[in-house]
């Protein structure tokens, strides 16, 4: 079973107040090792300098988007197994698809609250302890 | 809950930036010069908005936001051609958006009917059937129910093989320390097996008065990651297993396809203790998760590989005015006390100031650039404020009839915030003249042969120290006549005085002055140029007109960069120093008598390389007695009340150039003509900042009854010191 308390976990989101509220919430249901990435270009560093266990991504960033972010991560020798979570918007199925075609793990709708991120993450590594 | 708060502030900031974009994007997308980045940059304006607002709850904004990005989506995807009348109804759009963003931020309840009429328009341009049903809006999952996704589980953990992660979980116990075990060194241990990332549990921590210094308080939980087997990782934990509360877990992930042989076996635990959680004081072993710390080391023994290092990431930082504005007033204490600084060491023995003023340079030119830092943290660019303008001329030529463009430039131009935010209103309000007085509606423009657009300039620049913002354009101008005929009406002008063109376009400054025929809904609203003028120059600025009869006018404004710390000339007339801003001084100088002539009415007129100019005493002024009298030691500084206005001021004495700190008095004391604010000086005492325009006014009507109450609010403040 996956520590949350061990789980390190990268949150990238162009808005400051998205980020801090993801974090929010990933504290809440007590993952304490947070990263933030604050563009695609900055999370590829991060993660190419760092062992993570997660990488959360909004979509919705300028230059590179979430989506872009995921072809980037996969396709990278070092971090491309990292599990990866796209926050979408709702309604927005053609993404949705097209990160499963890009190799996403699950994605996550917003808003959202702590339960669903905690469910959506359990999907995805396991359960948490 | 004070951090969701805080968060929220943050969010309705960055709105702000976005709904900034998402209008300049809409602006440049009407004008024709957007790309395909344009809608798609509005496109992700509005969809952060939308996707901040929903997890902040304001279900009212989320809803409007998704259909106005619905629209934006279509003209993305090519479905809706970008066409003027549609971007119109995007920018009418995105007005009512920043309005329920202002609404959220407020409280305000937004009516379920405010957004009908926009939403309608947006949802014709979309044919309905495109449009969510607003009943699912609040509905989080709405649009992705049935579709086909099963989460992917992690297929590893671990990127490259043979790392594994060891979960440990360490509390010393009070034996350990007694055994002279030092946890710090258990931690170096672990460190050099691999990568360790611990958290240090503090919750065991006493308050101070009964914290025992040979207890440990504090646990660690973290990660390891290692090319170390158990048994080796174990082996670190060796003398200290009985006296400490330890549980090594590996590894972290069951479902690791890298790590098939220990998937099967339960977390292996050593031995879990009862015992509280206890560490050493602070200052003992080191903390070992900070990214920087640690990131290079792991990249490298995880890949193999060489990681360029790493870019500063962030280039910008955000900081709370409240912040940057402590450090304006310490930077202001700090002129003051250094002033102080200066005068002593001017009043020590040569022997002993020599060196000390050497060093007191250093310190002088210091502040001063870390004046100019701070001052410069808190500038922002004017943009801020023009970015209100478009609308407002959209709503007024929308509301007049008027067909009107608006044209600016200098937006990225810098200046302080406290006159950022005091321009808001004034500027508003020469546009508001601008459109409703002084562009023509369309037919009357044709008919004199220009074309049916008018067009208003809204220009800054910086000029000599000052930001100029200029608002121009080619509308009809001021009727000189009627202006001079609407004053004497009032009684503004005697009635047999003869004035200028220009003289009679400045009437409009007159307090109680408005010259349009009809009171319109925009502007004349007895609030006039009057007021414009007093916010400017409250502010430090000077106003100015130019106005050419049906070719259009212009008004200029000239303003300090700054409120808070000025370059001042120190002077002295009788007992009382006073501080005049150096940027109104345009000379000093100590004439000899024969240049001065006394016409009957003035008192002296100074003969100036040809020219004349009238001198007034400071004395008389403010009602001082001079020491110095009529003698020649008198000192004339030329100076500038307004444009063409130049006139002298004889004062005793020059003390200097300094840096003073203004100190608004207006609150205490009201405003009082000749006095534009106060000082602390070096020596402690407090000064008055003269006000150059209205020295000038006082010469003119000498009787005013300025001079007592300067005297009384002097003698009241005198700092003790």
């Amino acid at each position: 079973m996956p520590n949350a308390v061990a789980l390190k976990v990268l949150i990238v989101d162009d808005q400051n107040s998205m980020r801090k509220m993801t974090r929010m919430t990933l504290e809440e249901i007590g993952i304490r090792h947070i990263h933030e990435a604050d563009s695609g270009r900055q999370a590829m560093e991060t993660a190419s300098l760092q062992p993570l266990d997660l990488i959360i991504s909004d979509f919705n960033m300028p230059e590179m988007d979430g989506l872009g972010l995921l072809r980037a991560v996969r396709g990278h020798p070092v971090v491309r197994k990292i599990p990866f979570i796209l926050l979408t918007g709702r309604g927005d199925r053609e993404l949705v698809v097209k990160a499963a075609e890009a190799g996403v793990n699950n994605y996550l709708v917003k808003p959202f609250t702590p339960a669903t991120l905690r469910q959506k993450i359990e999907q995805v590594i396991g359960k948490l302890s | 809950m004070v951090a969701l708060d805080q968060l929220k502030r943050t969010f309705f900031d960055e709105c702000s930036e976005l709904l900034q974009q998402i209008e300049a994007g809409l602006t440049d997308i009407r004008e024709g010069q957007s790309t395909d980045d344009t809608i798609n940059a509005v496109f992700r304006g509005v969809h952060s908005v939308k996707g901040g607002a929903g997890m902040f709850g304001f279900d009212a904004l989320v809803e409007f936001a998704h259909v106005f990005e619905t629209v934006l989506d279509c003209i993305r995807r090519g479905s809706l051609a970008a066409e003027p009348d549609v971007v119109d109804v995007l920018l009418v759009a995105s007005d009512l958006l920043s309005d329920l963003v202002q609404m959220s931020r407020s409280g305000e309840t937004i009516a379920p009917g405010s957004v009908s009429e926009c939403r309608k328009s947006l949802e014709r341009l979309i044919e309905g059937d495109k449009v969510d049903d607003p009943t699912t809006a609040a509905d989080s999952s709405a649009g992705l129910d049935g579709i086909d996704f099963t989460p992917v589980r992690a297929e590893a953990f671990d990127c490259s093989d043979g790392i594994r992660s060891y979960t440990i979980t360490f509390r010393p116990k009070p034996e350990m320390l007694k055994k002279a075990n030092e946890p710090l060194y258990i931690v170096r241990e672990l460190r050099k097996l691999g990568e360790l990332d611990l958290i240090a549990e503090t919750d065991a921590l006493p308050p101070l008065a009964e914290l025992q210094c040979d207890h440990p308080y504090i646990g660690w939980t973290g990660t390891l990651r290692t090319t170390a087997t158990s048994a080796q990782v174990e082996e670190v934990f060796e003398f200290v297993v009985g006296d400490c509360e330890l549980e090594i877990k590996e590894p972290i992930l069951a479902e690791s396809e890298d790590t098939t042989e220990s998937t099967a076996a339960p977390p292996r635990v050593i031995e879990h203790a009862i015992a509280a959680a206890a560490a050493p004081l602070p200052g003992g072993p080191p903390q070992n998760s900070t990214p920087s710390s640690t990131s290079s080391e792991t990249a490298e023994s995880a890949s193999g590989a060489r990681v360029p290092p790493a870019k500063p990431a962030a280039t910008t930082t955000r900081i709370e005015l409240e912040r940057i504005d402590r450090v304006v007033n310490m930077v202001g204490e700090l002129v003051i006390s250094q002033a102080m600084l200066g005068q002593i060491v001017q009043d020590l023995p040569e022997g002993i100031s020599g060196r000390l003023s050497q060093v007191l340079e250093e310190v002088v030119h210091h502040t001063r650039e870390l004046k100019d830092s701070v001052m410069s943290m808190r500038a922002q660019p004017v943009g801020s404020v023009f970015q209100r303008m478009p609308r407002l001329v959209r709503e007024l030529s929308t509301k007049t009839g008027k067909k009107i463009r608006l044209e600016m430039s200098g937006e990225t131009t810098e200046v302080d915030r406290s006159i950022i935010e005091r321009l808001g209103d004034p500027l508003t309000h020469i546009i508001r003249n601008a459109v409703d007085h002084g562009i023509e509606s369309p037919a009357e423009r044709l008919a004199v042969g220009k074309s049916d657009e008018g067009t208003i300039r809204l220009a800054a620049e910086h000029r000599g120290g000052r930001i100029v913002i200029e608002v121009s354009d080619d509308g009809a101008g001021i009727n000189s006549e009627r202006v001079l005929k609407k004053a004497r009406e009032r009684g503004l002008v005697n009635p047999d005085a003869t004035l200028s063109e220009d003289e009679m376009n400045n009437l409009v400054f007159l307090p109680g002055f408005s010259t349009a025929e009809t009171v319109s809904d925009i502007s004349g609203r007895g609030v006039g140029m009057d007021v414009v003028r007093r916010n400017i120059q409250e502010i430090g600025g000077r106003i100015m007109l130019k106005s050419i009869r049906s070719r259009g006018m212009t008004i200029q404004l000239a303003l300090p960069l700054t409120l808070a710390v000025m370059d001042g000339m120190v002077i002295k007339v009788g007992q009382d120093t006073y501080v005049m801003p150096l940027s109104a001084i345009i000379e000093c100088l100590r004439p000899a008598r024969s240049d001065i002539s006394n016409l009957i009415g003035t008192s002296g007129m100074l003969q100036l390389r040809g020219d004349l100019v009238p001198l007034l005493h400071l004395s008389d002024l403010l009602d001082i007695s001079s020491t110095e009298g009529e003698s020649d030691e008198s000192v004339v500084i030329i100076t500038e009340a307004g444009e063409d206005s130049r006139f002298g001021l004889i004062v005793d004495e020059l003390c200097g150039h300094q840096q003073v700190v203004i100190k608004s008095i207006e609150e205490s004391y009201g405003a009082v003509p000749g006095i534009a604010a106060a000082t602390i000086l070096g020596n402690g005492r407090v000064a008055f900042i003269l006000d150059v325009e209205k020295l000038w006014d006082l010469g003119a009507s000498p009787s005013s009854g300025t001079a007592r109450s300067v005297k009384r609010s002097s003698a009241a403040m005198a700092v003790p010191n």
